[in-house]
């Protein structure tokens, strides 16, 4: 059989820092994942309060408002970090990229202090009820997941201090921006049914 | 053993004979003695009709398909017009005609086996335990008024309403002659009627699994001339027989020495363990353990001496008593009519 | 929109020079320690494969202990404990290490090869998730011959699965593998999602896409949207268990019927996921050995796709009684009926293709012709299942397991030894005999149908499923014999098939690129496939490429990918034109030392809740190792 010349790819680029690239797919794919989660656990407390008594149960007052809600303004804020970051790195500028990654690394790092104060102080444990344990589970969850995003952005930043992106070789920096977002935003729904939840629902 | 004898057979046992054939057995689906069961075994001729229907039909489109070509020269394929109607008629409106009478006398069925009790109606209510049933009988304002185990008495011809419970692991109520299962479900009550035409013993079984000895969970539901329900239910609503002879005296005292008193019941008595079946008429009943064996003395003895040998994993432990002491026992437990 | 021939076409020659750095390129280290570092996606499914087809053997043996200890009233050979623990692995095993994996592994062997490209998208993550499933399956059958293997069932309700009913390690083992088994299949997912849409040969534009490629796409969807569910409930049960969370204890306000609506909201699609690769397959057999284009190739994927969105509404109908409101439910009686339709289509779609067709009866499609025959009672059964009523009295019984061993085996498993047969050679580069090929299939199509025709009507006679023993007045015994029997010949049909195996990999005869004349690019590679697949990558201009080429004696390939690195094409979602090139990372120990680490982790929990701690911080610091950047970068 004859094989004929199609198409030829010589010249085609081999860095692909946008959709083009799979990791840009892979990480949607995660988020799409870790946003059912994410339902499945607002559908999960809901059941919950659907079928009890009262919610939060008698004796039990919802959690404060203040510290969250301040955690909720670190979040955006780190994620408007993270987004001047992605900007910086799209014209070149390495530097701009490595301390717009590392301010927010900051930002979320505050957020995880914040939390554990906040943690520690709650007068209900998963032990004692339905109630306590979804409370706890989602806040655990989403800890863990501000804890990786620290994690894994603190070796992002490491990386652009070195120098390692560029404008071209920044896929990393790409769908680590992207995985921030959702991390972040996921706050707002555990945020509104924990905390405001109650208050407009209660007893 | 012989537990046939009590339950209703109606007919020979089935060997490998097909569906129409054997549809009888002391607890069948197929064979009802009651509204609810009968309603749906109606609702499953028809059903299993249209069902070898569609599958013939389906069977002998394949062959002629697949052979049609055979051993000629060439395919003799359907043009594109053909193939599109097959695939519309097949596919879409066949099954559309045949589930949607289906579909609608399944949710009228189920209309009338859910349709409310009248108020006054008997309420029985069943607790699952692993592995046995707690009965309890309610009067109008819901009060217990008899406790028994394993055995449930109705009087023929009158819906009888259930409450369901369970506090521990779920269970299900099921007696296949009569109703389909409801589960028993931690928490929650469920309602299910049950509605016996004529006397009869029906065995009902466990239908979700709930440990060890799921398989070995049933109990009878014997319905009854109303008249002699009464009678049974009075009889229930009484404590226990006192001791008449110096023997059955032991034996009641054996009953506290031999630690049975810590699990379960006796009305009359100051036995008043809740772990075990509430044993106040006990000689009254047709068998033993979730309807395992039938209550003779000697599988009554068995029982005791090793219950973990008629069913392993069960909560109750063996005894170690004498021959002389398990006679008194048994002695005194075979009075308590 | 869809790629023309070039106009001025050039003659592609290859020296064995470049063929060469191709094959050094993409050779897997040998070697054991070499063996724990490749990455290539064939091996990757072939361990799949492999791995799924042993767990087979080990759940279908203890299905065959399950049926001698059914043989006949009170029956002494295994006691309740042992019974309970059988049927609860059989069934966990069969589901969740067996059906699901052996479609991931022949979806990650074959969608590469079918879509003309060199490996997947991410080919250390593919490693990784096969070992958690090898480690996931094999803490879980050890725990069987610990005797502490799980007793509660594999849909594991609670409250029987909590700590105060199900004490022991048990339980905790099955939560715990069954999160390996979904991590495992979220990566092979996301993986076969990725690959699919963005690394088809050019050319080959949605609508051009083999019908496998477009189930295996299905299922992965079906994977990512219905995972999540189980791992949120095995997660909340695990807390139950282990840091005495309330989720499922009533007594703390706790829902027993959470954990039903999340399980089978992911467990109903699951079965889904498992007929739908099925579906894949008896679609290419049927155009292979019918030699010419299937009818209605839209039909079929606007099906496959409606049974896929339609399966997320169904999984109230395994909850029909526990006491929910009827109104409620009888939405999902509707809702289950519907399913018949795309079914049917598919159905009659398969006539209409065989319709006066030359077929040749050649082993695979034996397997496809006895799949009709058994799908479509267990498919009824199903409907009738559906109806709430009559579900009352069938629910938990034999009746129900009769519908699904008839839709699991004959829908999927009867498809799945045709594709054996059919890829064999592909993937061994023998052929299986045939003689032996047509035994199996007859003695596995007489045996299935006599052990499980009877249950049915074992479960309108009252039989509850899981019981291990019965008393004889039931009158259970003759047909529960029979189904035993059956069993037997069943298995020595699935036998026939096995021995067919291991002796074609030694004395099998050679097999040709393309032995059946199938029509789709895997048949273009070598039997078996060099390390990179194909010399060239393909450029395809219609859904029959190799009939294409046969025809014109002519194929254009792609040309510019280096040979010094693995190189593959990156082309458009919608109609597959060249977008650029991804260069694939190549062999490392890192994937298979971060599912350890994951492992530990996991199987620490189940001793000491800190293990999490560990093993987050252990799989964070492999991670780091593993996607850590390497001079010369990889693109440069
Ligand atoms: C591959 C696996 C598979 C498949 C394909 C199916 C297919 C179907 N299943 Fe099944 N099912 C299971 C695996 C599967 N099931 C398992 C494992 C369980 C039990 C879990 C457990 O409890 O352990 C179960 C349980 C189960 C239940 C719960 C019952 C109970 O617990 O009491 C129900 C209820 O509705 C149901 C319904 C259906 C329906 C309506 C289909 C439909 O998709 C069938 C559609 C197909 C056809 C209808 C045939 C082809 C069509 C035609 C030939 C056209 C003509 C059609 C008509 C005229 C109707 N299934
Ligand atoms: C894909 C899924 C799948 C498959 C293929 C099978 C296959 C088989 N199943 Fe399966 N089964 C389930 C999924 C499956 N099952 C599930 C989900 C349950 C519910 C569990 C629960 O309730 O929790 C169940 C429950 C179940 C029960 C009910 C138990 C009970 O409720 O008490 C029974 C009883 O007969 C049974 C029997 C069998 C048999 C005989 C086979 C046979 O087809 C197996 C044949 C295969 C082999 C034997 C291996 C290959 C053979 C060889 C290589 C030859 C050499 C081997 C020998 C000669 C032994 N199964
Ligand atoms: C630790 C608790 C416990 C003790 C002690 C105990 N039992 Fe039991 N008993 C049970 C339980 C639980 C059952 C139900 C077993 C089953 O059916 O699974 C039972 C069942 C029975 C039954 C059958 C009741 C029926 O209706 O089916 C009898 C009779 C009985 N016990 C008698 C005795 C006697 C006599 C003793 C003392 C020698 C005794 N039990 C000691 C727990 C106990
Ligand atoms: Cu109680 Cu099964
Ligand atoms: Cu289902």
């Amino acid at each position: 059989m004859k094989v004929v010349q199609g198409i030829d790819v010589s010249d085609m680029t081999r860095f692909n820092p946008d959709q083009r690239a799979p990791l840009w797919w892979g990480i949607l794919g995660l988020i799409a994942i870790e946003s059912a989660v994410v339902l499945t656990f607002c559908v999960s407390y809901l059941y919950l309060a659907a079928y009890a008594e009262a919610w939060p149960p008698s004796g039990e007052s919802a959690p404060p408002m203040l510290w969250p809600s301040i955690n909720l303004g670190l979040l955006m804020l780190s994620s408007l970090t993270m987004f001047l970051a992605g900007q910086a790195i799209n014209r070149g500028n390495q530097r701009g990229l490595a301390i717009g990654v590392t301010a927010s690394v900051l930002l979320a790092s505050a957020v995880l202090v914040l939390r554990s104060l906040e943690l520690m102080a709650y007068e209900f444990s998963w032990k004692d009820h339905a109630y306590g344990s979804i409370v706890w589970t989602i806040s655990g969850f989403h800890y863990v997941h501000v804890t990786s995003i620290v994690f894994g952005s603190a070796v992002v930043a490491i990386l652009a201090w070195r120098g390692y992106f560029t404008q071209q070789r920044q896929i990393g920096v790409v769908v680590d921006t992207n995985y921030w977002y959702f991390v972040c935003f996921a706050w707002i729904p555990f945020y509104l049914l924990l905390y405001w939840g109650p208050r407009v629902y209660g007893q | 053993m012989s537990l046939s004898k009590h339950i209703r057979t109606t007919g020979p046992l089935g060997a490998a004979a097909p569906f129409l054939a054997a549809c009888e057995g002391p607890q069948s689906a197929l064979d009802p003695a009651g509204s609810a069961a009968a309603l749906i075994a109606r609702l499953w001729w028809p059903t299993l009709f249209v069902a070898i229907l569609v599958t013939l039909l389906v069977l002998a489109l394949l062959t002629v398909a697949v052979f049609r070509a055979h051993r000629r020269h060439a395919a003799l394929p359907l043009n594109a017009r053909q193939s599109r109607n097959l695939v519309i008629a097949g596919g879409i409106i066949l099954p559309l005609a045949a589930t949607i009478p289906f579909a609608l006398s399944s949710f009228s069925i189920g209309r009338t086996i859910n349709a409310p009790l009248p108020d006054d109606a008997m309420t029985v209510e069943v607790v699952g335990k692993q592995w046995w049933w707690e009965v309890h009988y309610l009067d109008e304002a819901g009060n217990r008024i008899a406790t028994t185990a394993n055995e449930i008495h109705i009087p023929a011809g009158e819906p009888v309403r259930f409450l369901l419970k369970s506090d521990n692991v779920i269970h299900s109520f099921w007696v296949p002659n009569l109703q389909g299962k409801t589960d028993m479900m931690p928490g929650r009550t469920n309602v299910t009627s049950v509605t016996a035409d004529e006397p009869g013993v029906y065995r009902g079984q466990c239908a979700e699994y709930c440990g060890t000895q799921h398989a070995l969970m049933a109990f009878l539901l014997v319905a009854e001339e109303p008249e002699r329900f009464d009678a049974w239910l009075e009889g229930q609503r009484q404590p226990a027989t006192m001791p008449e002879t110096q023997a059955q005296a032991r034996g009641h005292d054996e009953f506290f020495e031999a630690g049975c008193a810590g699990c379960h019941t006796i009305r009359g008595t100051s036995a008043s363990g809740d772990l075990g079946p509430d044993l106040t008429h006990i000689a009254s009943r047709r068998t033993l353990a979730g309807a395992t064996v039938p209550n003779r003395i000697g599988h009554l003895g068995g029982w005791i001496t090793d219950p973990q040998h008629v069913k392993p994993g069960s909560r109750m432990p063996p005894s170690e008593l004498t021959p002389e002491e398990l006679k008194t026992l048994l002695g005194y437990l075979e009075s308590l009519e | 929109m869809t790629l023309e021939k070039p106009a001025n076409p050039r003659d592609v020659t290859d020296s064995p020079e470049e063929t060469a750095w191709l094959e050094r390129t993409w050779h897997s280290p040998g070697g054991l320690l070499g063996w724990f570092t490749h990455v290539n996606q064939r091996m990757i499914g072939k361990r799949f494969i492999i791995t799924a087809f042993i767990f087979f053997l080990l759940a279908g043996i203890l299905g065959i202990l399950i049926r001698l200890q059914l043989a006949g009233p009170e029956q002494q050979l295994l006691g309740p404990e042992l019974y309970n623990q059988f049927f609860t692995m059989h069934g966990t095993v069969m589901m969740f290490f067996f059906a699901i994996p052996v479609m991931e592994g022949f979806a990650i062997y074959f969608v590469p090869l079918m879509i003309g490209t060199r490996d997947m998208a991410f080919p250390r993550l593919n490693a990784f998730g096969y070992y958690v499933y090898l480690i996931g399956g094999i803490v879980l059958f050890g725990s069987l011959l610990l005797s502490m293997a799980p007793n509660a069932g594999w849909f594991n309700y609670v409250p029987l699965s909590s700590k105060l009913y199900s004490p022991g390690y048990g339980v905790d083992i099955w939560t715990t593998m069954i999160t390996f088994i979904e991590v495992s299949a979220l990566t092979a997912a996301v993986e076969l999602i990725v690959t699919t849409l963005r690394m088809r040969a050019p050319g080959m534009s949605l609508n051009r896409m083999p019908l496998f490629v477009w189930a295996a796409l299905v299922m992965s969807f079906m994977i990512v949207f219905a995972m999540p569910a189980v791992i949120v409930s095995s997660t909340l049960l695990i807390l139950d268990r282990l840091v005495e969370t309330q989720f499922f204890i009533v007594e703390g306000g706790g829902e027993p019927l959470l954990w039903q609506h999340l399980f089978w909201y992911f467990g109903h699609p699951e079965v889904y996921i498992i007929l739908v690769p099925a579906l894949g397959m008896i679609s290419t057999i049927i155009i292979t050995f019918t030699r010419r284009p299937i009818y209605g190739y839209t039909a079929l994927v606007l099906s496959v796709v409606a049974i896929g969105f339609v399966s997320f509404g169904l999984w109230v109908h395994h909850m029909f009684t526990t006491g929910l409101p009827q109104l409620g439910m009888s939405f999902f009686t509707a809702a289950s009926a519907t399913i018949a339709i795309p079914s049917g289509v598919q159905i009659f779609c398969w006539i209409a293709s065989l319709w006066g067709a030359k077929i040749r009866f050649a082993t695979p499609m034996l397997w496809v012709l006895g799949f009709f025959a058994i799908f479509v009672i267990g498919g009824l059964t199903g409907v009738m299942v559906a109806s709430i009523p009559f579900d009352t009295q069938v629910h938990d019984t034999f009746f129900l397991v009769a519908h699904f061993h008839y839709v699991l085996i004959g829908g999927a498993v009867f498809p799945l030894i045709g594709a054996t047969y059919y890829w064999w050679p592909k993937i061994t580069g023998r052929m299986m005999s045939e003689a032996a090929g047509k035994w199996s299939f007859w003695l596995a199509f007489i045996g299935f149908n006599v052990t499980f025709f009877p249950m049915h009507q074992l479960g309108l006679e009252g039989m509850p499923r899981r019981i291990y023993t019965y008393v004889e007045e039931m009158g259970w015994g003759d047909l529960n014999l029979l189904a035993t029997i059956g069993s037997l010949v069943l298995a020595t049909g699935f036998g026939v098939t096995l021995i067919n195996a291991i002796w074609s990999v030694f004395r099998g005869q050679r097999a040709e690129p393309n032995p059946w004349g199938a029509p789709t690019l895997e048949w273009a590679a070598d039997s078996p496939p060099a390390s990179y697949n194909f010399r060239h990558i393909p450029v395809v201009h219609s859904r029959w490429p190799l009939w294409d080429w046969e025809r014109d004696r002519e194929r254009a390939v792609v040309t510019g990918l280096r040979n010094d690195r693995r190189e593959v094409v990156l082309t458009s979602i919608l109609d597959a034109k060249p977008v650029g090139v991804q260069v694939l990372p190549a062999p490392t120990i890192w994937p298979f030392v971060s599912a350890v680490a994951a492992s530990l982790g996991f199987i620490g929990i189940i001793f000491h809740p800190i293990f999490f701690a560990i093993a987050f911080f252990l799989v964070a610091f492999t991670l780091v190792a593993w996607f850590w950047p390497r001079r010369p970068w990889r693109n440069d």
